[in-house]
């Protein structure tokens, strides 16, 4: 299994996704807008209380569109390409995960392989509010060019850390089989709570949100350094680092949990 | 897997194909399943407890099944729901693992290599499509065939020929789930095939259909066997389709492994009576010891010792049931040829359904 | 009797649910909890109008319990599952009114999850925030009354929603813009008076306040039973309208089979 062949086969499913996703434009298009507009309304919400009360904690509206939409963002990628693994608890209760072990590659790749989710309304709501944030932020002097490039690598290793985090959620599934409710916790309300800057919570949610669920290394450490300077270079080296071993665990456990599975049988 | 083992494993495949004899193409060895399930708690925070117990209940859903299957052979595969078939299938197929025993596909292991013998396998689940759901047949087929690392030409090529013989033209550019039940079977079982496998396992696949598509994918399935010399295991609660399809059934009940052998000598074995219908053309009557009137079923035994039985009388016929295995059919017309001038002889076989449920 | 049993039979299916519902209410109370920082941080050291931020933290604890009632109600009714299924066809030759019908069905779904989820959710704002209950009586009952006439307002406006369904197989679409006008209209996370002054004043034109605003302002004893009436109103309007559609689907139904 080489990576040309995985390419290859992705963009054979992407393309396929695409094309019926794009047979009926006025749909497809009036859909996307819908969705951008109705994300937009959650950004909104934060925006309409900053711009009345000014900064909240040191953090401005721009900086807070900033979290929002690499959020946004880092989500939207993670689930266009790994929306099946957020939804294996229906593969367990229906028995189609046996059907995946019949195809000649690894399990979890199988299950990515099964859907390609198109998120243009999401991808379009949050480019929207990330060149807004960073255009407002580049006038006013606070950041250079040089933060386009930073945040596309941190939006990158934040879908992987998104990814790992469902994917540790989804192996649960395999003890639990229900994990709708689980799922909430560790990627609804986790993802929820980071759009938001960390300064707000108390000092025991945040190192949750670091330490146990590390979705703060997501947008929140990174945008310490990119916008506001703090910590230094190094830290989207850790970051990468950060994303390299949530990664790396979490496929440890997939396997683990894989295996169980196929002793067990549900 | 590193490049060691993989030089090892076609080694061992040469190595076999040198031998005379040729190899099985599937082998089971002494297979056994348990499964632990919880016992499940009643009461308050059911749920939570039923979690958090250590208490199992122990499910032996196989237990020491052995067999063989050899390259060519189309094998039917049948039981009663809940007997252990669909697990002896997961675990030949490497979905699941046995507890114990041995399994070997074309001489590799199934749960040690399970993507190199699935590369080899066909798989046709009746009941659930492989095919991604929202995409045109055609898109599926392409994806399938980049999965298998078919190359391009290969798959146009089957694809040609599958499509001639499936009649996928029809559907070539339909979603997945806008076809009709007949029409996803025949997708699904070319979809099956598009890696050219050498072995093929069919669950159900003629679950649901009319009798025209019936006919059409036994018909396919056949030819598969005959012409292209794949084996094929087939798993359905449709007797027909292993009458018409299999030389070889395998009977698997309460996890074990009750008959495997031909379907001929299946009958033989179960012993279920023939039936025999003869019309009479004028008056008959069958000859009574005095004073006994006729009661049903009456026992007619012949003086070399052999017997049948009459169970059913009208205006004009008679019908009688015995067993071939002991008496010849045409001792027992000679004998009835002296109750009336025959007319008519309706011969019926027992049906295989009910056959298969004797063996249940 | 019939509309009881409809509604008793809707709660009744609930209740095998509830230890799972239990665990999600503490996810639940946990998105209160992170609204409820933001709006700490802000008050940090400015003055939060007439609320102070004691007062923004009970607003976000009621509206987030207020959720459960007003917020979450059925999508469309269920009608577009049905007209899928071709359903309502059979729902509409029943001697009972469709809206009656699926109302009955809805308001015992309100009720468990009154009970089971906005009730514990609430409690736990209290325990963790060390919040104060009202002190008369009569500010819990009108605040109920006003959450009562929330919810009818809700089931009215998934009604029609529900309706649509009939003409487009995208639905979904205008439940999930009703969730973002209630997220942006309805004071769920801003009180309505500091809204933009633009659109205080679209908001004030839709029942979208009555929704979640007008009862946690009575609750918290901002407002006097003189709000209500703006509930009243709105809710004739909206069954004046559940009417109006009904009869709509009902032809259409008649003509087109559905």
């Amino acid at each position: 299994m080489n990576i040309r062949y995985w390419l290859h086969l992705y963009f054979v499913l992407i393309r396929s996704s695409i094309r019926s996703g794009m047979q009926y434009k006025m749909n497809f298009l009036l859909g996307m807008l819908l969705a951008a507009g109705i994300q937009i309304a959650e950004f909104l919400m934060i925006a309409i209380v900053l711009n009345k009360f000014g900064a909240v904690k040191g953090w401005s509206l721009y900086e807070v569109g900033y979290l929002f939409a690499v959020m946004t963002l880092s989500k939207a990628l993670y689930r266009s390409f790994a929306n099946d693994v957020h939804h294996l608890e229906n593969y367990l209760t229906s028995g189609d995960l046996d059907q995946l072990l019949t195809r000649p590659v690894p399990v979890l790749l199988a299950l990515m392989s099964q859907n390609f989710r198109m998120m243009p309304g999401e991808l379009l709501q949050g480019g929207f509010i990330l060149t807004w944030a960073l255009h407002g932020m580049m006038q006013a002097g606070q950041i250079t060019w040089i933060a386009v490039p930073f945040t596309f690598l941190v939006i990158f290793t934040g879908a992987v850390i998104l990814f790992a985090i469902g994917l540790t959620t989804a192996t649960a599934g395999f003890w639990l089989t229900r994990i709708n409710e689980l799922q909430t916790l560790t990627e609804d309300a986790s993802q929820t709570a980071v759009r938001y800057p960390l300064v707000l919570y108390p000092v025991w949610l945040r190192s949750i949100l670091l330490v146990v669920i590390p979705v703060g290394f997501v947008n929140y450490v990174p945008s310490l350094f990119i916008l506001r300077g703090e910590l230094g270079a190094w830290v989207l080296l850790g970051i990468v680092l950060v994303a390299a071993v949530c990664l790396f665990a979490s496929m440890k456990l997939w396997t683990f949990g894989m295996s169980r599975y196929q002793s067990t049988g549900s | 897997m590193g490049i060691m083992t993989e030089a090892v494993v076609r080694t061992e495949l040469e190595r076999s194909a040198d031998k005379d004899r040729p190899q099985p193409m599937i082998e089971a060895r002494g297979l056994h399943k348990q499964f632990k399930t919880p016992v499940v708690k009643e009461g308050s925070f059911a749920g939570i407890r039923t979690l958090f117990t250590r208490e199992y209940r122990v499910k032996e859903a196989v237990k020491d099944i052995s067999f063989t299957i050899n390259q060519g052979d189309f094998i039917g595969y049948i039981g009663p729901n809940g007997a252990g078939k669909s697990t002896t299938i997961k675990m030949l197929t490497g979905i699941l693992h046995p507890s114990s025993g041995e399994v070997r596909i074309a001489g590799v292991d199934p749960h040690r290599h399970r993507r190199r013998v699935v590369s080899r396998l066909g798989v046709v689940f009746g009941q659930r499509s492989q095919l991604w759901w929202d995409l045109p047949v055609k898109d599926s087929y392409e994806i399938l065939a980049h999965m298998y690392k078919v190359g391009d030409k290969e798959r146009d090529l089957r694809l040609g020929q599958l499509s001639e013989l499936l009649g996928l033209g029809e559907f070539w550019t339909t979603p997945v789930r806008k076809l009709s039940l007949g029409q996803r079977m025949r997708a699904d079982i070319a979809a099956s095939m598009l890696h050219d496998p050498d072995v093929l396992f069919m669950d159900e696949p003629t679950i649901g259909l009319d009798v025209t598509a019936k006919r059409s994918i036994r018909d396919f399935l056949k030819t598969l066997n005959t012409e292209f010399g794949k084996t094929i295991l087939l798993t359905t609660h449709d007797m027909d389709d292993i009458e018409q399809l299999c030389e070889r059934v395998m009977v698997i009940n309460h996890g074990q492994l009750s008959y495997d052998g031909t379907i001929d000598e299946l009958r033989e074995k179960i012993g279920l009576p023939t039936t025999i219908r003869v019309t009479f053309a004028g008056a008959w009557s069958i000859p009574l010891p005095p004073g006994e009137i006729l009661r049903l079923p009456l026992e007619v035994r012949l003086p070399t010792g052999e017997a049948f039985r009459v169970v059913e009388t009208g205006p004009d016929y008679v019908r009688v049931e015995a067993n071939r295995q002991q008496i010849r059919a045409v001792d027992i017309l000679r004998e009835m040829s002296a109750w009336g001038e025959a007319a008519d002889i309706h011969t019926e076989e027992p049906a295989f359904e009910d056959v298969i449920h004797k063996v249940y | 009797m019939l509309y009881f049993s409809l509604a008793s039979k809707a709660y009744a299916r609930n209740l095998q649910y509830r230890g799972a519902h239990m665990l999600h209410n503490v996810a639940s109370a946990l998105f209160g909890y992170l609204y409820a920082c933001i709006w700490i941080g802000i008050g940090q050291d400015r003055p939060l109008g007439e609320y102070g931020v004691h007062g923004m933290i009970g607003y976000i604890a009621f509206t987030q319990a207020s959720l459960w009632i007003s917020g979450f109600t059925t999508n469309g009714l269920g009608i577009p599952q049905s007209v899928r299924t071709g359903q309502i066809s059979l729902d509409l030759m029943r001697p009972v009114h469709l809206f009656v019908h699926l109302m009955c069905r809805e308001w015992g779904q309100i009720a468990y999850q009154f009970v089971y989820k906005s009730v514990p959710i609430y409690l736990l704002y209290v325990l963790v925030f060390s919040l104060s209950l009202p002190q008369q009586v009569t500010t819990l009952l009108l605040a109920l009354a006003g959450l009562a006439a929330a919810a009818y307002l809700s089931i009215c406006m998934n009604y029609i929603i529900g309706a649509t369904a009939l003409w487009t197989t995208e639905s979904s679409w205008l439940y999930w813009m009703n969730h973002a006008l209630i997220n942006l209209l309805a004071g769920f996370f801003i009180p309505v008076e500091w809204l933009p002054r633009w659109l205080q004043t679209v908001s004030w034109l839709s029942p979208y306040p009555y929704l979640l605003y007008v009862p946690t302002r009575i609750y918290l004893g901002f407002e006097d039973a003189s709000r209500l009436l703006g509930s009243l109103v709105w809710c004739v309007l909206m069954t004046l309208a559940c009417l109006g559609v009904t009869a709509v689907v009902r032809r259409k139904v008649e003509v087109q089979g559905g």
